[in-house]
């Protein structure tokens, strides 16, 4: 008898071998779908259903998808996500056409073209002290009940269906992320050496505000809930964005009081996100207790040795992503789609512990076709025993 | 982190003159402290020092050797930003003292990140690593359309380099790399995270740095300079 996605992503993430590979697409941002491909997927499958965007949050440009397509894609995992405050919401919705979008928390982006928006507004890029930090006066207020409103109802009702996975996203509690938008990248990342004190101080002000809206998250949540998501951008192309030992001076501490708090309140597995090559860093993420790596950044330095990561870190997290989205979804042919998918499968899906989607968002490069030809590929080649 | 290098005889990557290294500089440099850097480099000022010498023989291979320790993962993209920075701050002392004394930039490079693309972080650091290496840099900025990178060669660049974060922008690389294509006299360079050799191969580029210190190298190479020395 076939299991539900509920149950085989269950099953996977207590590292067992599950009916197939579960399939984790279009849900959050990262594991999203930009609008251009998601409209293109509409159309090669013959779904009419409104261009939704996650969050109500256009300029991010990640499609809501509809249950049809979620269906047809044979995605394991549903999602339930906060919303910005209204007053933020509807501030922007009335803005001037192409000004920038600027959140509750005062960073925001700019406009570059059509269906392109950049992180460009950040609202605290001189600040060198906690002074400067107390001076800010538009840190977020993670009380206002418009961010959760939907959440309670919305877990109910998947958790009543008990079909899929639940796999709740907090929007960007991801604490050096928020760092960069708040100062910028480059100034954030020359303050962790030129103002270290003052860096600490910005990243566990920002964990605080994380917890806040976590523990609201959290409490609406309820038991209905099965994987959250955190996480923090920490690799690049070829190696780590900050030294392992800056990371664990910084950030560590803040992630680790974060996955404290969260497993606090509830027994769901943490799936920490981060691109790039991470591999210096996941002993040290399995020691603060995540429990699911995404997104498996395969064309970025030592992430791309799949065997290696399997022996050496599989039995201890569990691996989500994988197919590529710098090359081989966006360039390749439906074969060659087809071809990665039954490497990464064969490679990572042994035992459980293993989730399959793309490598981050699929953008909007992506052709529609490619997508589907991903997924129909966990689907004929993801059934256990794996061949 | 780097060891001081005390006392040591370095050649000039360009003249190939021996030249002596002003350790102190050499640490600030590859430590960033830009408060040092600063001090230091006025104070040769004020003292008449040989500015070219202490550009060629110290701050050159300093911050060589950070994009180098960079290119190894031995320093990340902080304490190369924080090299870089304080090496700008040593060019902007001395840049008006080099034009004044009639020292010629090895060539004229533009360099920007392409239409559509606002990342910079990247492009700044070749862009500081150029002009910290001799070259006279022409920094276009971000989201550069093929317009901007032909004003540049007007006034004078020989190379454009173009700079792309994402796997979305990388394709406004090739409208650049067809413009130049039928002009020997311009090259064109490209880099940043999405891209590889085999790209810079399709789109006809002359060159690819895969970072900021092989950005430098592929540079000199597309204009026949040697290799530089170790």
């Amino acid at each position: 008898m076939p299991m539900t996605s509920r149950e085989r992503v269950l099953a996977a993430i207590n590292h067992e071998e599950p009916d197939r590979v579960p399939l984790v697409i279009g849900v959050s941002n990262a594991t999203g779908i930009k609008m251009h491909p998601y409209r293109g997927i509409k159309k090669l499958i013959g779904v009419q259903a409104p261009d939704d965007y996650i969050y109500d949050w256009p300029e991010l440009g990640t499609a809501l998808i509809d249950e049809a397509t979620m269906r047809r894609l044979h995605s394991d995992v549903r999602g339930v996500l906060d919303l910005e405050p209204a007053t933020v919401r509807l501030q922007n919705a009335h803005r001037a056409p192409h000004s920038d979008y600027v959140d509750s928390w005062g960073s925001g982006q700019s406009e570059i073209g059509p269906d392109d928006w950049y992180p460009n507004v950040h609202p605290i890029p001189t600040a060198t002290s906690v002074a400067d930090l107390d001076a800010y006066e538009g840190w977020p207020d993670m009380s206002d009940p418009t961010r959760v409103a939907h959440v309670r109802e919305a877990a109910r009702s998947l958790a009543a269906d008990n079909e899929y996975a639940i796999l709740a996203t907090p929007w960007l509690l991801f604490p050096f992320e928020r760092a960069h938008a708040m100062q910028g990248m480059d100034v954030f990342l020359l303050n962790m050496i030129e103002h270290p004190d003052f860096a600490r101080a910005l990243l566990e002000r920002i964990g605080d505000y994380c917890k806040q809206l976590m523990g609201r998250f959290l409490q609406e949540m309820g038991d209905n809930i099965d994987i959250i998501k955190i996480g923090d951008d920490l690799g690049t192309q070829k190696s780590l964005l900050i030294s392992p030992r800056m990371y664990r001076s910084f950030l560590k501490p803040v992630h680790a009081d974060l996955i404290s708090f969260i497993k606090e309140r509830t027994s769901a597995k943490i799936l920490f996100h981060s691109d790039g090559d991470v591999v210096p860093l996941i002993d040290d993420f399995i020691e603060i207790g995540v429990d699911i790596l995404n997104p498996i950044q395969t064309n970025a330095g030592s992430m791309s040795d799949l065997p290696a990561l399997k022996q050496r870190f599989g039995d201890n997290i569990v691996f989500c992503g994988g197919i590529d989205t710098d090359r081989v979804l966006p360039l390749g042919s439906v074969a060659d789609v087809r071809q990665e998918v039954r490497r990464v499968l064969q490679t990572l899906g042994p035992g459980g512990g293993c989730m399959i989607g793309a490598v981050h968002t699929v953008m909007n490069d992506v052709p529609p076709e490619n997508v589907l030809a991903m997924v129909d590929a966990v689907e004929e080649f993801g059934h256990y025993p794996l061949q | 982190m780097p060891s001081k290098n005390s006392g040591i005889t370095r050649f000039n990557s360009d003249i190939f003159l021996a030249m002596t290294v002003n350790d102190e500089l050499w640490d600030a440099i590859v430590f960033g402290e830009r408060d040092n850097v600063v001090r230091i480099v006025q104070a040769a000022v004020d003292n008449e020092e040989d500015v070219v010498e202490l550009l060629n023989g110290t701050m050159i291979p300093a911050l060589r050797e950070v994009g180098d320790q960079f290119s190894a993962g031995e320093v990340f993209v902080p304490e190369m930003l924080v090299s870089a920075k304080a090496m700008q701050s040593a060019i902007d002392i001395i840049g008006p003292l080099l034009s004044r004394s009639g020292h010629k930039p090895i060539a004229k490079v533009c360099i920007g990140s392409v239409q559509g693309d606002l990342h910079d972080i990247g492009k700044n650091l070749v862009a500081i690593m150029l002009k910290g290496s001799g070259f006279e840099v022409d920094d276009l900025g971000v989201n550069c359309r093929v317009d901007d990178f032909e004003a540049a060669v007007k006034r004078g660049a020989e190379v454009v380099c173009l700079s792309a974060l994402l796997s979305t922008t990388r394709d406004a690389m090739r409208p650049v790399a067809d413009h130049f294509r039928d002009r020997d006299e311009v090259k064109v360079i490209v880099g940043g995270a999405v891209i590889t050799e085999e790209f810079a191969e399709a789109i006809g580029a002359d060159g690819f740095g895969c970072d900021a210190s092989d950005a430098i190298r592929a540079v000199r190479e597309c204009l026949g300079l040697t290799s530089i020395p170790t």
